[in-house]
C-alpha cells in the first residue's frame, strides 16, 4: 500500500477501501436504507431540511426587515417584540439570522459545487490517465495544500473584494485539492478492476469510461465528502465574515454578525450568542449527516 | 515496537507537563494579582511602572516615517519638537526653541534654541541638528514614504544655521499654519543626528530624542518599554517605567484594565463605561481633533442642487444616529471644526432634522434612488466603520422614500473609487494634523478629489481660504474660518456627523496623565499611588 | 531511507516555487495598491507614483518575481512597506508565539483526545462514550472564534481566573532568549513568569485545539475499536491477562499508529486556525499579523510568511510520513512513491 494513499485512508476513516462494484442505484438505495437506521444522521437530515425550509420561506417568516436599520431601536434586549434582541443598528437579530440561513446555505452549497466539479474533473484526469497529467495536477494540488486554506481564502477575498459571489469563489477554490485527491484515490482503486478493463477492451472512449463506469462507483465517497465539505464551507464563510471579509452590506451573514458584535461581548452578549449558535447548529447538522452517510457506506460497520 | 514505546513516552511526558501546568495554574487564584501582590521587589516595580494599553503596534518610532496615532502616543514621550501645544488646546508654546521671530513678509522664521539640551544618546541638541532633521525631509533628500514631510515642511525653502543656538527657516510663501506644524508629533520632532546616521536614516526601531523617556525595547505585537530619561533638561518624569501594551480587541482591553493588566486604556466606547466604573476604575473623556462626515457629490445630479442636499440632510437625525452608533464615543457635530479649534463659533448650525419636509422636498425633486459608497475599515473618526454608518443612513433614507444602494470597499480601493467619482453620497473623515482651522476648512477647496470628496468648487469659498493662509493668528483670521463654516453649512456641502472623542479608562490610583486633544498622551507627570 | 528523505526534501523546492507563484499572482496582480495606505492621508498622485517606482511595482510582473526570487534565495525577503523593517525580522519576532500556541494546542488536544477516545472505545456505548462522542461532534462544529469568545466571557469576564489575551504580563516578560516563553521563563528560573505565561496560554490553546481534540478523540476511538477486535487482543484476554494491561500494553499501543498521523496532520492545520485564534485572543503571533498585512497589501511580508508556512507544512508532512513508516513495519517506502 502506498504511503500517501494510506494516509488519505486514515484521514477519511477507511472511506475508499475497495468498494464493491454494484449498480450505482442499488448502492444509493442501500445507503439510504442504512442511513434511515442511523438516528444521528436522521436528526442531521431533519435539521438540514428545517434550515432549507427556513431559507426558502425567509421572506414570509421574518418578523422584520433584516437589513433596515432603525437607530431608535439600537441594542434592545431579547423580549416579546424581538425574540433575539436587536443589534447596534436596531435591526431584529432573529430576522437577520433567518435571512443569514439563506446566505450560509447558498454559499456552502455553491462553494462545494465549484470545488466538487473542478476537483472531480482534475482528480479523474490525474487518476485515470496517470503519468504526466497526474504529476502536474497533483503537484499543483500539493502547492495549494501547502498554504492554509483560510489564508488562501483571505488573500482571495482581499484581492476580489467583498461579496457573496466572491466568497463562494474563494471558498470553492481553496477546497478543490481535497476533492481531487479523494477522486484520484478512488479511481486508482477501481481502475484496474476487470469491469473497467473490460469496458476499455470493448473500445469505450475514455470520457465514457470515466463518467459511465468509474465515477458512479466512487460516487458514494464523493457524496460523503461533499456533505462534510458543506459544513467546512459554512465554517469558512463564517470565518471570512468574522474577519470582516465576507458579504457586502447590509446583507446579514452569521460570521459578519459575530464579527461586528465582538465589541459588545459584555454589554450585549445576546448579539453574539445567537449567530454563533446558528453556525454551530448548521455545521453540526451537516456533520451528523456526513458521518451517518459514511457509516452507511462503510462495509465494516454495515456488517454490525 | 521500539517506536511505540517512544510514542507512549512522549504522551506520558506530555501528560506530566500538563498536570504540572494545571497545578501551577491553581496556585494563583487571581490573574490580576500577579503584577501587584507577589513579593516586595516585583511590587515596587509594578508601582513604578505605568502600563498603557492601546489597540495596535505603532507603525514605527521615526516621526518622519509614520502617520498613525499609535506611533504618535509613543513618539511624544521620547521626542520633542521646536514648539509644543499647550496642555489643553492647540495654541503653541516654546519647547526646544525658547523664542522665535517672524519677518514682516512672513517668509523668514528665526528660532532661538534652548541651551544645554542633550539627546538621549548624549549628543548635543543644536542648530545643526535642527537643520539635519528638516533637511532630511526636504528635496532632494526627502523620500516618498516620509508621509508628513510635504505637509509639515512643504512651504520651507531652506534652513540656515546662524550660530550654535540660532536657526533660520526660510519659506517659499507666507503660511500662518507653519508654526502649528512645528508642534506636531509627526515630521516635526527632533531626532539625534547620530542615531539617524547609525541606523541608515530610519530610526523606526531605534528612536533617540530629547524627551522625558528613553526607549528600551519593542517586542512586536506585544509592547514597547520606555525608561525615565534621567538627563532630561526639564522636569524629570515622575514614574520610572512606561510600557505601551498592544491589545487589538476593544473588549479585551477593558478586561485587561479591570483585571489590573493595564493602568490606562484607550479606544473604548460608552457601552463599557459602566463595566469599567463598576470595577472601581475611572473614565476620562478627551475631545478629538477630527470630523466624520457625509459628503454629497456636488458635481452631478441630483446633488448639484443645494435643495436636494438640504433635503437629505433633513432626513437624518444626527444626534440619534451618533448616540446609537458610537454610544457616546463621539459627539454629534454641529460644525466642521472641533470646538476647541480657533474659528469655531457656537452660532454655527447645520440643517436641522425634519423628516416631513425632507420627504416632501425629495418627492418634489423626484429623487428616489441613490448610490452610496463607503469604506469597510474602522477609522479613527468613525470607530463603527463606514459600512455601519452607511447602513444606518440607508435606514433614514428609507423613511423618506429614498432607496439607497451601498457599495463598500476596503480603504485603499475606496480611495480609488472616490477618485473615480461614481457616487451620489460618500463617507469620509479627517484627522486634524496641526490644530489649525485651515487644515479642516481647506478640504472643501482642495483640487485633489480624494481630499475634496464633495468635489465642491466655489470661487468665493476658495478666495476666503487663500486669505486665511496669509493673515497672522488672531481674531481677524478666526473670523475668516467662521465665515467659511457658515458658507459650507448654508450650502449643505457636507453633513457633518460627529467628532470622535477618546474615552480613556484608567485605574483609580493613576493620576496626572495628559491625554491631549491631538490624540496623544503625555505620561511624564503621571504616577501611581 | 536517507535517500528517501533527501529526495523528499528536494521535492520541497518545486512546491515552494509553485506556492510563491500563487502568492505572487494573488498579491501583486489582483490585490489593492499598497501605496495609499503606506503614504497616508496627504499622499499626492505624484508621490504615489514615485513610491511605486522606488519599490519596483511599476516593473513587469515577471521582473518583480525574478527580483523576489533572487532575494529569497539569499534569505532576503525585502522590507515591510508599512514599517520599513526587514521582513525576516518582522516574522521572526512573532513566529515563536504562534509555534508555542500551536504546540500547546496539539499537546492539549492529544492528551485529552486520546484519553477520551480510549475510554470511549473500552466502554463502548456507555454514557461516557455517548457524551464523549457528542462533545467531539460539537467540537468539530463550533467556529473557533465563537468558542474563543465564549471562553473569554466565561473565564475572563465572569470568573476572572484567566487573562483574556496577550502572552504574558509585560512586567514579567523575558527578553532575549528563544522567544518561547515556556522555555525562556523556565531557563531563567522565574516561576512567577512561567505561571503567568501558562495562564495566558490556556484559553487560546484550548480554543485552537478544540477541533483537533475532537478529531483525535474520534480517531482514537475507532482505531481502538479496531484493535480491540483483533485476534491477538482476544487471545491476550483469553490468556487471562488483566484487562487494563491489555488495553494499555497492546490495544492502545497499536491504535496509536494511525492516531499519530492524525496528530501530525492536525499540527499543520493548526497554523491556519491560528489566524482566528490570535485575532480573538490578541495573541501576538504570525496569524493575526498575516491578516493585517494582507489587508494592508504589505506584499513582501505576506510573501515571506506564506512561503515560511508552506515550508513548515511540507516538512511536517514529511516528518509524519517518516515517523509513520518508522512505527509501522508493514510500510515500506516503495520506489514508486513520489
Amino acid at each position: 500500500m502506498k504511503l500517501k494513499d494510506l494516509k488519505a485512508d486514515v484521514e477519511e476513516n477507511s472511506l475508499q477501501q475497495a468498494l464493491p462494484l454494484e449498480k450505482p442505484e442499488s448502492r444509493l438505495k442501500e445507503m439510504w436504507e442504512a442511513l434511515r437506521e442511523n438516528n444521528a444522521a436522521v436528526v442531521g437530515l431533519c435539521i438540514i431540511l428545517f434550515l432549507i425550509l427556513v431559507a426558502i420561506l425567509a421572506p414570509l417568516i421574518m418578523p422584520y426587515d433584516p437589513n433596515l436599520s432603525d437607530m431608535s431601536k439600537s441594542f434592545l434586549k431579547p423580549g416579546p417584540d424581538h425574540w433575539f434582541g436587536t443589534d447596534q443598528l436596531g435591526r431584529d437579530i432573529l430576522s437577520r439570522i433567518i435571512s443569514g440561513a439563506r446566505i450560509s446555505l447558498t454559499v456552502g452549497l455553491s462553494a462545494v459545487v465549484i470545488s466538487l466539479t473542478i476537483g472531480v474533473v482534475l482528480g479523474s484526469i490525474a487518476g485515470y490517465f496517470g503519468g504526466k497529467a497526474d504529476i502536474i495536477i497533483m503537484r499543483f494540488m500539493d502547492m495549494m495544500l501547502a498554504i492554509p486554506s483560510i489564508l488562501l481564502a483571505i488573500a482571495f477575498m482581499a484581492a476580489l473584494g467583498k461579496g457573496i459571489d466572491k466568497a463562494v469563489i474563494a471558498i470553492g477554490l481553496v477546497s478543490i485539492p481535497e476533492y481531487a485527491r479523494i477522486v484520484r484515490g478512488s479511481i486508482l482503486s477501481v481502475k484496474e478492476n476487470d469491469y473497467v478493463q473490460a469496458a476499455r477492451v470493448i473500445g469505450n472512449k475514455n470520457s465514457r469510461i470515466i463518467f459511465k463506469h468509474i465515477l458512479p462507483n466512487v460516487l458514494s465517497s464523493i457524496v460523503v465528502r461533499a456533505t462534510l465539505g458543506i459544513s467546512t464551507a459554512v465554517l469558512d464563510t463564517a470565518a471570512l465574515g468574522f474577519l470582516g471579509l465576507g458579504v457586502q452590506p447590509p446583507v446579514a451573514e452569521w460570521g459578519d454578525m459575530l464579527g461586528r458584535a465582538r465589541g459588545f461581548i459584555f454589554t450585549a452578549p445576546y448579539t453574539l450568542i445567537f449567530p454563533g449558535l446558528a453556525i454551530t447548529i448548521t455545521v453540526l447538522a451537516f456533520n451528523l449527516l456526513g458521518d451517518g452517510l459514511r457509516d452507511a457506506l462503510d462495509p465494516k460497520s454495515r456488517k454490525n | 515496537m521500539k517506536g511505540n514505546k517512544r510514542v507512549l513516552a512522549l504522551a506520558l511526558s506530555a501528560v506530566l507537563t500538563l498536570t504540572g501546568l494545571a497545578g501551577c495554574g491553581q496556585s494563583d487564584k487571581s490573574a490580576g494579582s500577579t503584577a501587584g501582590a507577589s513579593g516586595g521587589g516585583a511590587k515596587s516595580r509594578a508601582q513604578d511602572t505605568i502600563i498603557y494599553a492601546q489597540g495596535a503596534d505603532p507603525r514605527g518610532l521615526d516621526p518622519a516615517l509614520v502617520d498613525d496615532g499609535e506611533s504618535g502616543k509613543v513618539i511624544v514621550n521620547i521626542y520633542e519638537g521646536l514648539l509644543k501645544y499647550s496642555k489643553d488646546s492647540t495654541q503653541i508654546e516654546p519647547s526646544l526653541a525658547e523664542k522665535w521671530d517672524i519677518s514682516d513678509d512672513g517668509l523668514t522664521y528665526t528660532f532661538y534654541l534652548r541651551k544645554g539640551v542633550k539627546f538621549q544618546d548624549g549628543t548635543d541638541f543644536n542648530a545643526e541638528a535642527v537643520k539635519i532633521n528638516i533637511d532630511r525631509q526636504l528635496p532632494p533628500k526627502v523620500t516618498e514614504d516620509m508621509v508628513y514631510a510635504g505637509f509639515v515642511f512643504g512651504s520651507v525653502k531652506d534652513v540656515e544655521v546662524v550660530d550654535d543656538l540660532t536657526v533660520k527657516i526660510n519659506l517659499t510663501a507666507p503660511s500662518t499654519p507653519f508654526l502649528n506644524n512645528l508642534a506636531m508629533c509627526m515630521g516635526a520632532p527632533m531626532i539625534s543626528p547620530k542615531a539617524l546616521e547609525e541606523n541608515g536614516n530610519n530610526v523606526n526601531e531605534h528612536p533617540v530624542g530629547t524627551g522625558p523617556y528613553t526607549f528600551v525595547s519593542w517586542t512586536k505585537g506585544q509592547n514597547i518599554v520606555l525608561k525615565r530619561n534621567d538627563n532630561y533638561w526639564g522636569e524629570k518624569a515622575v514614574t520610572t517605567n512606561v510600557i505601551f501594551k498592544f491589545i487589538p480587541d476593544n473588549s479585551a482591553r477593558v478586561v485587561a484594565l479591570n483585571n489590573g493588566e493595564a493602568d490606562i486604556i484607550d479606544g473604548i466606547d460608552a457601552t463599557v463605561v459602566q463595566q469599567i466604573e463598576g470595577s472601581g476604575n475611572k473614565i476620562y473623556k478627551a475631545q478629538g481633533m477630527n470630523i466624520n462626515y457625509l459628503a454629497y457629490n456636488t458635481t452631478k445630479a441630483p446633488f448639484n442642487d443645494v435643495k436636494v442636499r438640504t433635503a437629505i440632510s433633513q432626513a437624518i437625525n444626527v444626534p440619534e444616529l451618533v448616540q446609537s452608533l458610537y454610544q457616546g464615543y463621539a459627539e454629534p457635530a454641529t460644525s466642521v471644526l472641533p470646538t476647541f479649534i480657533p474659528g469655531y463659533d457656537a452660532s454655527i448650525a447645520q440643517v436641522a432634522f425634519d423628516q416631513a419636509a425632507a420627504k416632501a422636498a425629495l418627492a418634489g425633486a423626484g429623487v428616489s434612488k441613490l448610490h452610496i459608497i463607503t469604506y469597510t475599515n474602522p477609522r479613527p473618526y468613525n470607530t463603527a466603520n463606514g459600512q455601519a454608518l452607511a447602513e444606518a443612513i440607508q435606514g433614514y433614507l428609507k423613511n423618506v422614500g429614498v432607496t439607497a444602494t451601498i457599495d463598500a470597499f476596503d480603504w485603499t480601493t475606496y480611495k480609488e473609487k472616490v477618485k473615480a467619482g461614481d457616487y451620489d453620497i460618500c463617507f469620509y473623515g479627517w484627522i486634524g494634523d496641526n490644530g489649525d482651522p485651515d487644515n479642516f476648512m481647506n478640504l472643501m477647496a482642495d483640487k485633489d478629489p480624494r481630499m475634496n470628496v464633495a468635489r465642491y468648487d466655489n470661487a468665493a469659498y476658495k478666495e476666503l481660504i487663500a486669505k486665511g493662509l496669509t493673515i497672522p493668528n488672531g481674531d481677524e483670521r478666526n473670523k475668516v474660518y467662521t465665515d467659511l463654516e457658515k458658507m459650507a453649512a448654508k450650502e449643505a456641502v457636507w453633513l457633518p456627523i460627529s467628532h470622535a472623542t477618546t474615552l480613556v479608562g484608567y485605574r483609580s490610583n493613576v493620576k496626572d496623565f495628559n491625554y491631549h486633544t491631538t490624540g496623544v498622551i503625555f505620561l511624564s507627570e503621571a504616577s501611581k499611588d | 531511507m536517507l535517500k528517501y528523505i533527501v529526495k523528499r526534501i528536494l521535492m520541497l523546492i518545486p512546491v515552494l516555487l509553485g506556492v510563491s507563484v500563487i502568492v505572487f499572482l494573488i498579491m501583486r496582480v489582483f490585490s489593492p495598491d499598497p501605496a495609499p495606505i503606506v503614504l497616508g492621508q496627504h499622499a499626492t498622485a505624484e508621490t504615489v507614483e514615485k513610491w511605486r517606482e522606488a519599490n519596483g511595482l511599476n516593473s513587469p510582473i515577471y521582473i518583480q518575481y525574478f527580483d523576489f526570487i533572487k532575494g529569497a534565495v539569499t534569505g532576503d525577503f525585502g522590507t515591510s512597506y508599512y514599517t520599513k523593517t526587514p521582513v525576516m525580522k518582522e516574522i521572526m519576532s512573532r513566529f515563536p508565539a504562534t509555534i508555542e500556541l500551536a504546540i500547546a494546542a496539539i499537546i492539549l488536544a492529544s492528551i485529552i483526545g486520546i484519553l477520551i477516545g480510549a475510554i470511549s472505545a473500552v466502554k463502548k456505548n456507555s454514557i461516557f462514550d455517548n457524551s464523549g462522542m457528542i462533545l467531539a461532534l460539537i467540537g468539530v462544529s463550533m467556529p473557533i472564534f465563537w468558542l474563543g469568545i465564549l471562553l473569554i466571557i466565561l473565564f475572563s469576564g465572569i470568573l476572572h481566573i484567566l487573562p483574556s489575551g496577550s502572552r504574558i504580563d509585560p512586567l514579567l516578560q523575558p527578553y532575549g532568549g528563544t522567544g518561547f516563553y515556556m522555555i525562556d521563563t523556565l531557563v531563567s528560573g522565574d516561576m512567577e513568569a512561567f505561571v503567568d505565561a501558562v495562564k495566558h496560554l490556556v484559553l487560546p490553546a484550548l480554543a485552537l485545539g478544540m477541533y483537533s481534540m475532537a478529531i483525535i478523540t474520534r480517531m482514537t476511538r475507532s482505531s481502538m475499536l479496531d484493535t480491540l477486535n483483533q485476534d491477538y487482543i482476544r487471545t491476550a484476554r483469553a490468556k487471562g491477562i488483566k484487562d487494563g494491561r491489555v488495553i494499555t500494553h497492546h490495544a492502545l499501543r497499536n491504535a496509536m499508529i494511525p492516531v499519530t498521523t492524525v496528530i501530525g496532520l492536525q499540527l499543520g492545520s493548526l497554523l491556519g486556525g491560528a489566524v482566528l485564534t490570535e485575532t480573538v485572543f490578541s495573541w501576538p503571533g504570525i496569524g493575526h499579523y498575516t491578516v493585517e498585512c494582507i489587508l494592508k497589501s504589505d506584499f513582501p511580508v505576506v510573501q515571506g510568511i506564506v512561503l515560511l508556512i508552506a515550508c513548515i507544512f511540507v516538512l511536517i508532512n514529511l516528518v509524519v510520513d517518516i515517523f509513520y513508516a518508522f512505527l509501522d513495519p508493514r510500510i515500506k517506502f516503495s520506489k514508486k512513491e513520489a
